[in-house]
């Protein structure tokens, strides 16, 4: 008996030796690897609709700005979509993952690297509370919480707030508008799919001024499991030129040239006044 | 009896090892704990025990000596020389280790990461892969690293990287030292803790360029804070740089165009003109 007290202790000793700040990976799911759009899917932020197509429960004040993005974006310009000037998707837009995701799980944070700049989540899941005075971003301030929905001592899903953002942001390139008061709150239940380990779901749900209820989606992501990555540099090769509030473009032969029929070249005066 | 129990006891023992050792935690205490926020203790210059510019006395060769000192004219007329960040591409290797804006370090058995705002992650596979045969060359390039244990006790001290594939345009830092445009920079880096400040990261960046005559050798020190605030930084959200063709402009606070050198010709608006026809 003595012996047998002895060897539970040799063992329990050891496990504590190796256990010193060890992080058991198998209490937490296997997201490891690359995630991307399924194929096909486009970056629409509604996937079950077609781009353009997406029942957003727009207020009526918001559905008009929607509507006048449209016309814009029709006439040649970028309408409410602010990323052409290469600033970052922001929450919930990144979640459409236009460029391959990485997650990385560790028992404090939970890091979510999509490939662009300035587009890294971090999701603290150490039991933190909100933060006082912190500067709102794109990407926001995330908090996430472990659930073992099956109780078997291993988690399943996280789940996700995001508060604190800033503008401009929209939900998809079709210029689909959030509030300008950047009030958004979204909320994710993120978890393998039960049929096969190698899709991921993100139920989002955004709740915004803009709308007039909760907006919830289904994002699926497909696993690749020996990735490469590659990096995706919105402002390399960028052919959108901002001055003031007008959108021009670059031509092939590196020119401005306008965006819209009819739109007017750039005031020149600080040059006229270099010349004096 | 009393060795069956033994026996018993020390099988029970090994299928507890046994299940543990199968689990696979991942046993942090190997490495070291670089866990917080870096952030660099000098300015944004290369080698930051000199300053910015020609007092750098960057080994360059005879022709990229002659593209510095074009690039230093450059900038004193306004442009921006051999810098090529001021469009907001990224640093790239080796630059981004200047860390402008602050660092974390994700340390995983075979990937640590290296985050920092206005770069695409960085990673350094530690699980003894080759280099890839075919890589589409990037700023940030592909990192192999191997973990040192210098002393022998069981724990990593040392993170030991050479990183190969870069493409351009690249450049040391904001005065436009340049590398080669053959983009063959081979960058090799030791990151070790201070020895007698824990909160001090010490990273030994060896550059291997075409466009030096010798290895040039830096060492960085990064701060660590433990409760970090991360802020975004967006270089795209007010850029006021404005590119046309080979030309640099730029925005004035009114929000239009305006020359960045003395005399320097508006843009060229012959699209413009045809669209009114």
């Amino acid at each position: 008996m003595r012996s047998l007290i002895g060897a539970i202790a040799l063992a329990g000793m050891m496990l504590t030796a190796s256990d010193a700040r060890a992080f058991d990976e198998t209490k937490y799911p296997d997201w490891s690897g690359q995630w991307r759009r399924p194929p096909g899917v486009g970056n629409q932020w509604d996937t079950s609709s077609p781009p353009r197509k997406a029942q957003a429960p727009l207020t009526a004040e918001y559905r008009a700005i929607y509507e006048a993005n449209l016309a814009d974006q029709a006439a040649g310009g970028q309408g409410t979509d602010p990323t052409y000037i290469c600033i970052p998707d922001g929450m919930p837009r990144a979640m459409n993952v236009i460029f391959p995701m990485e997650i990385i799980i560790q028992p404090h944070v939970t890091h979510m690297l999509i490939e662009y700049l300035s587009m890294v989540r971090r999701i603290f899941t150490d039991g933190r509370d909100w933060p006082e005075n912190t500067e709102p971003s794109f990407m926001g301030y995330s908090i996430g919480k472990w659930i073992d929905t099956g109780g078997r001592g291993r988690f399943d899903v996280l789940e996700v707030e995001t508060r604190n953002l800033k503008g401009p942001r929209s939900f998809d390139a079709s210029g689909l508008p959030l509030h300008v008061d950047n009030q958004t709150i979204v909320k994710e239940r993120i978890y393998l799919d039960n049929a096969d380990p190698n899709i991921l779901r993100d139920e989002v749900t955004t709740i915004d001024n803009a709308l007039t209820r909760p907006w919830t989606v289904i994002k699926n992501y497909h696993r690749v499991r020996k990735p490469v990555w590659v990096e995706a540099i919105c402002a390399e090769g960028n052919q959108h030129v901002r001055i003031g509030k007008e959108n021009y473009m670059l031509s092939a032969d590196g020119y401005l040239m306008p965006a819209k029929k009819g739109q007017a070249p750039p005031d020149l005066r600080y040059f006229e006044q270099a010349r004096k | 009896m009393r060795q069956q129990s033994s026996l018993g006891s020390i099988a029970l023992a090994a299928c507890l090892l046994t299940a543990s050792a199968a689990a696979q935690p991942f046993d942090e205490s190997k490495y070291p704990d670089w866990s917080g926020q870096w952030r660099r203790t000098g300015g944004i210059q290369w080698d930051p025990t000199k300053r910015l510019g020609r007092a750098q006395e960057a080994p360059l060769t005879p022709e990229y000596q002659a593209v510095f000192e074009a690039s230093l004219a450059d900038q004193a007329a306004g442009g921006q020389g051999n810098d090529p960040t001021y469009k907001c591409i990224p640093a790239g290797m080796p630059r981004i280790m200047t860390m402008v804006f602050p660092m974390e370090i994700v340390i995983t058995p075979k990937t640590t990461y290296i985050l920092s705002d206005y770069s695409t992650p960085r990673r350094v596979y530690t699980d003894g892969r080759d280099w890839p045969r075919e890589f589409e060359p990037t700023f940030l390039g592909y990192s192999i690293g191997k973990w040192i244990d210098d002393d022998r006790d069981g724990r990593y001290d040392a993170l030991e990287i050479e990183t190969r594939g870069m493409k351009g345009p690249r450049s040391f830092e904001a005065s436009g030292i340049p590398l080669h445009k053959d983009n063959q920079t081979v960058v090799k880096e030791r990151f070790i803790s201070d020895g007698a400040n824990r909160d001090l990261l010490l990273n030994e960046i060896t550059t291997i360029d075409n466009a030096l005559t010798r290895p040039w050798t830096v060492t960085k020190k990064y701060r660590r804070d433990h409760n970090p605030i991360w802020h975004q930084n967006d270089c795209s959200e007010d850029n006021h740089h404005v590119s046309i063709g080979n030309e640099n402009y730029f925005l004035s606070a009114d929000g239009h165009l305006m020359p960045a050198k003395k005399d320097q010709p508006p843009p060229d608006l012959r699209y413009f003109k045809q669209s009114r026809k």
